[in-house]
């Protein structure tokens, strides 16, 4: 078998590990000509390169109506049963109908995971409309993962993140985009404090060395591999954690084994 | 596949203030991150010249990269009103003799505080342009608007918009439709479909393999272009056919 650097270099999928995506959308998204946001797109660029399964929310959750985005979800899930997942999407601005959705959601085969995005909804990590919410997720033991940015955000600071994680330390955090390109210090020192946090590699700037960096200071165990697709092609991911200067062994932790034991997929 | 050939047509050596978390500030570890990454050329310009001064971060660039011949230099220019850069037609005979490959301009207040306008950089431009010396703009300094102006006043001149984010399609398919002299490096432009989709559209030409080393990672942009959906022909041309065409074709 090739190496993971020589598969890369000629465009070969690397389909004998399981590569899982867990930051994944859907869809349009109103900002931005997307070429490739259907499931069927997604899942032929998947297989491209070889990833597996992908966990995915629909761009439309966040910015208008996370019930209509679900549904999208539901549809790409069952439509490609065993590839796609679904993260449920909540909005706090909406408790009663956030619950009713996790409910829903959680019913249907495939959905795996929860997505809050604090900064398009506006709805801070803090705020007590999110408390029914996070008891769902401590009850039934889902991981969910967080829009984190810098700590510019005041809805999903960093800050904001790790204290939200101490308070719910039978929550998986999955901290998203690890906080941006001038996170990762931060995201290093929280998830080194809060056991409870994982680190997401889904970015379009990618940080020089990120990969080696998380490695080299958490551990290979809490790093997961997201893309952000279909915002962000998956196969940029592909090629950081193939060409990272790391042992194969933490590769294959980051591109799937961490994600399985996390999400039971 | 083999292995693609890598020319980055946007990376920088230098000390910066704020990085992101790599620090290359010589040519040395430069070409430990393309190695690393796989990527054999590169234009390269100085931080030094982007946030310290331009003069003198050209003439650092220029020892740093001295007798390595897979280091070519981009330099950052200033209009010459203010006497901190020759002027135009004198610049050209320094930059020939440098064997500068591309520049940079990087206008507007928060940066060099200077403006792109003709009564400004028409000029310096204008002598871009008679030389066909690849004129490097950043996405997220200047306006698509001022892009389009100088497309269109210069159209001999090459234009790469660099450090494009996935979210400038519909700006950037109006202005490949209309000007074949503008280009656009991949090191953020990672939209998922979006390298196929302009190649279907477009051809290949506009595209340019680009890195934005030391903030991001060649690993990127390499595995984004290794995966693409296109002809191998149009991968090479990518990865470093059009480059190595466009700056050959200046000083012509």
């Amino acid at each position: 078998m090739k190496s993971f650097r020589d598969r890369v270099h000629a465009g070969l999928p690397l389909d004998d590990i399981e590569i899982i995506d867990i930051h994944a959308h859907l869809g349009p998204h109103f900002n931005m000509h997307i070429p490739a946001a259907s499931a069927a797109d997604m899942v032929r660029v998947m297989d491209l390169c070889g990833i597996r399964r992908t966990v995915l929310s629909a761009n439309i959750s966040f910015t208008a109506d996370f019930v209509a985005g679900n549904d999208m979800t539901l549809e790409a899930v069952a439509a490609f049963g065993g590839r796609l997942y679904g993260a449920c999407a909540v909005n706090g601005n909406y408790p009663e109908v956030s619950l009713a959705e996790l409910e829903r959601c959680f019913a249907r085969p495939g959905v795996v995971m929860i997505k809050i995005h604090p900064w398009y909804t506006r709805c801070a990590l803090d705020d007590r409309r999110m408390g029914g919410l996070y008891a769902f997720a401590e009850e039934r033991e889902v991981a969910v993962l967080v829009h984190t940015w810098l700590e510019g955000d005041p809805f999903g600071s960093m800050a904001l993140f790790a204290a939200t994680a101490k308070e719910h330390p039978k929550i998986r955090w999955i901290m998203g985009h690890s906080g941006g390109p001038f996170g990762s210090r931060r995201a290093v020192e929280i998830a080194r404090e809060v056991p409870n946090v994982y680190l997401d590699i889904a970015l379009s700037m990618c940080p020089a060395r990120q990969i080696e960096y998380f490695v080299g200071e958490v551990g290979s165990e809490r790093v997961l591999f997201g893309t952000d697709n279909p915002f962000i092609d998956p196969r940029p991911q592909i090629g950081r954690v193939g060409l990272a200067e790391i042992p194969d062994a933490d590769k294959v932790r980051i591109f799937g084994e961490n994600a399985k034991k996390l999400l039971g997929v | 596949m083999d292995k693609l050939t890598y020319f980055d047509c946007f990376c920088s050596v230098g000390r910066v203030g704020p990085p992101i978390l790599l620090d290359i500030p010589d040519a040395a570890g430069l070409k430990r991150e393309m190695a690393a990454a796989g990527i054999e050329r590169a234009l390269v310009s100085h931080a030094a010249a982007r946030f310290g001064d331009p003069g003198l971060g050209n003439a650092r660039l220029m020892d740093e990269i001295a007798g390595d011949p897979d280091l070519a230099p981009v330099w950052f220019l200033l209009p010459h009103h203010t006497g901190e850069m020759l002027p135009p037609r004198v610049l050209l005979e320094e930059l020939k003799a440098g064997g500068v490959k591309a520049v940079r301009l990087d206008p507007g207040r928060a940066q060099h505080g200077f403006s792109l306008a003709e009564w400004s950089a028409g000029g310096l431009l204008e002598a871009l342009e008679e030389a066909r010396l690849p004129l490097i703009l950043d996405a997220e300094i200047v306006t698509w608007e001022e892009v389009q102006g100088i497309l269109d006043r210069h159209p001999g001149l090459p234009l790469i918009a660099a450090n494009c984010s996935y979210r400038h399609n519909r700006y950037l398919y109006p202005l490949f439709e209309r000007h074949p002299n503008l280009h656009v490096e991949m090191s953020r432009f990672l939209g998922a479909g979006t390298i196929e989709d302009v190649v279907r559209r477009f051809g290949s030409r506009p595209l340019l393999f680009g890195t934005a080393m030391p903030y991001y990672t060649g690993t990127a942009a390499v595995g984004r272009l290794a995966y693409a959906e296109i002809e191998p022909a149009d991968k090479e041309a990518v990865a470093s056919g059009n480059l190595v065409r466009i700056i050959g074709e200046s000083w012509t």
